[in-house]
């Protein structure tokens, strides 16, 4: 799937959360886009999400893609009104639920074709640590 | 919009769907081939347009020129087109295409796909290919995981049990069971269903359709020769693709397929045919969430209430319209880039009443065919 120079190609907006908002009708998305989907205007900007937000669905994977480990947990998570979608980690699967509060934070993926191992955002529960 | 002419579906043909460990990727696509040109009386197409996904998997592309001279057609003109699951629907378009801006008379087109010659991680890998690989795909996410993420959010949204998701599984595996080509020709229970092994919480195995090796044509021909080649032939009266993102974070809505909506709406204009007029359908139910967003996307169930409609006996063989009466996705099983073929033919089956499992027959059907998490979609109106 992976390559050592994609992963250093976007590697800011694995680990930092970009969205893209049109400055012209507002709509804004993640993954980031060169241009509107909505409006097609390319006058967007980029900007950084909030890293804490809420569990909005979830899946517990019991056969994920070759080169990954189940279980493994993968949310759509609502930052402000973006959705982004991660893996939620330090979380029993039997304790994760929607609304659940979580934060983001840098953890490894797994092994990319060439042997690397990046770093992308992942997402832990916020509740539980108190 | 310039259509020089109608443009007819004149034969088709397809294999029998499965783990077709005994058919190379070459001989399924002969079989179906042979049989759509056996019915127009050997008369030799000009193009032969191709819809595949994933033959990258047993690395063989350039698949237009393969399969060509393997069925006796060297020298003709053809390509490949790849829109994920919805690869055949699309290649449809481009087949449709060529003969309604009158460049060609006679096209092949071909859906084909050999999934079950590697084991079934790198297959759901090459599946997952279809979602987003920069933002969905590095997280190890299966194409079941990302169908099971809006099948909560619906389940959730709209207050549907688990029993009311399960209703589509039974009535497909009823289909299926009596179409000779079906992959899994098996009743199954909703006790079966919904105790089936979880896959990706909240989908079970009989949620998902089942990974299948297939091949299926149509035979194009323009409105000169449609009489000349066929006595039932059926008209292509409407068709139209749309696209949505391939990432399922930024969609409009979760519980909505976009271009379901928009390729159907304007597929239904351009045929200058009511939704209530349709009488068999053959829709794209690759998880049973899929098939209940397309019911309602398509606007044959207000939102969220597909699951009830099913519950009240709807959809079923000799309603209108009938639903996937090949056993969909579910039974019939999904080869694929061959999917969107499969549907066209077994409409066209279904309207000229010659499908060999149940058939209703009926004037009017639709086929909508989704690449990707509903990302691209074609829907083709038929007519006899």
């Amino acid at each position: 799937m992976t390559t050592i120079q994609r992963i250093w190609r976007f590697k800011d907006r694995l680990i930092k959360l970009t969205a893209s908002k049109c400055k012209d009708c507002g709509f804004t998305t993640y993954p980031p886009k060169s241009a509107c989907p909505k409006c097609g205007s390319k006058n967007v900007e980029i900007l950084q999400l909030p890293r804490r937000g809420k569990v909005v669905s979830y899946t517990i994977l019991n056969v994920p893609i070759k080169g990954f480990d189940a279980p493994l947990i993968i949310a759509l998570i609502k930052l402000n009104d973006v959705m982004v979608m991660s893996e939620i980690i330090n979380v029993d699967p039997k304790d994760i639920r929607v609304g659940m509060e979580v934060e983001a934070t840098i953890a490894p993926s797994a092994r990319t074709l060439d042997g690397a191992i990046p770093y992308v955002v992942k997402f832990k529960p916020i509740t539980l640590r108190k | 919009m310039i259509i020089m002419t109608k443009v007819y579906v004149a034969g088709v043909g397809m294999t029998k769907v499965g783990r077709r460990i005994d058919r190379s990727l070459r001989d399924l696509a002969a079989e179906a081939i042979f049989k759509a040109i056996d019915e127009v009386g050997n008369e030799k197409p000009e193009a032969i347009i191709i819809g595949n996904m994933l033959s990258s998997l047993i690395e063989q592309e350039n698949l237009a020129s393969l399969i060509a001279d393997h069925v006796g057609l060297r020298g003709i003109s053809g390509f490949k087109v790849e829109g994920a699951c919805g690869s055949g629907g699309a290649a449809f378009l481009a087949g449709y295409s060529l003969i309604a801006s009158g460049l060609f008379k006679r096209v092949l087109v071909v859906g084909v796909e050999k999934l079950n010659e590697r084991p079934t991680p790198d297959t759901s890998r090459g599946l997952a290919w279809a979602a987003d690989a920069d933002y969905e795909l590095i997280y190890g996410v299966s194409f079941a995981g990302l169908n099971a993420l809006i099948m909560r959010y619906y389940m959730e949204k709209y207050n549907i049990s688990r029993e009311e998701m399960g209703l589509w599984a039974v009535l497909m595996h009823e289909n299926g069971y009596h179409n000779p080509y079906a992959h899994l020709r098996k009743k199954v229970t909703l006790e079966e269903v919904i105790n089936s092994p979880i896959i990706a919480d909240p989908i079970r195995l009989y949620d998902a359709c089942p990974i299948s090796d297939g091949a299926a044509a149509v035979y194009l021909v323009n409105e000169e020769l449609a009489k000349k080649l066929s006595d039932t032939p059926i008209l292509v009266a409407g068709i139209s693709n749309a696209l949505d993102s391939t990432d399922i974070t930024s969609r409009y809505a979760l519980d909505e397929l976009y271009a379901s909506k928009l390729s159907a709406k304007k597929a239904l204009e351009m045929a200058k045919i009511e939704l209530k007029d349709v009488d068999v359908a053959e829709i794209h139910d690759a998880y049973s969430i899929i098939a209940m967003l397309s019911i309602e996307s398509i606007g044959l169930a207000p939102k969220g209430k597909a699951p009830k409609l099913l519950a009240e006996g709807r959809f079923k063989p000799g309603d209108k319209p009938s639903l996937n009466l090949s056993g969909g996705l579910k039974s019939r099983g999904h080869p694929v880039g061959a999917t969107g073929i499969y549907q066209i033919a077994e409409v066209v089956m279904q309207l000229r009443g010659d499908f060999p499992g149940f058939n209703v027959g009926g004037e009017v059907g639709l086929a909508q065919n989704i690449g990707g998490v509903g990302s691209n979609i074609t829907t083709v109106i038929l007519r006899r």
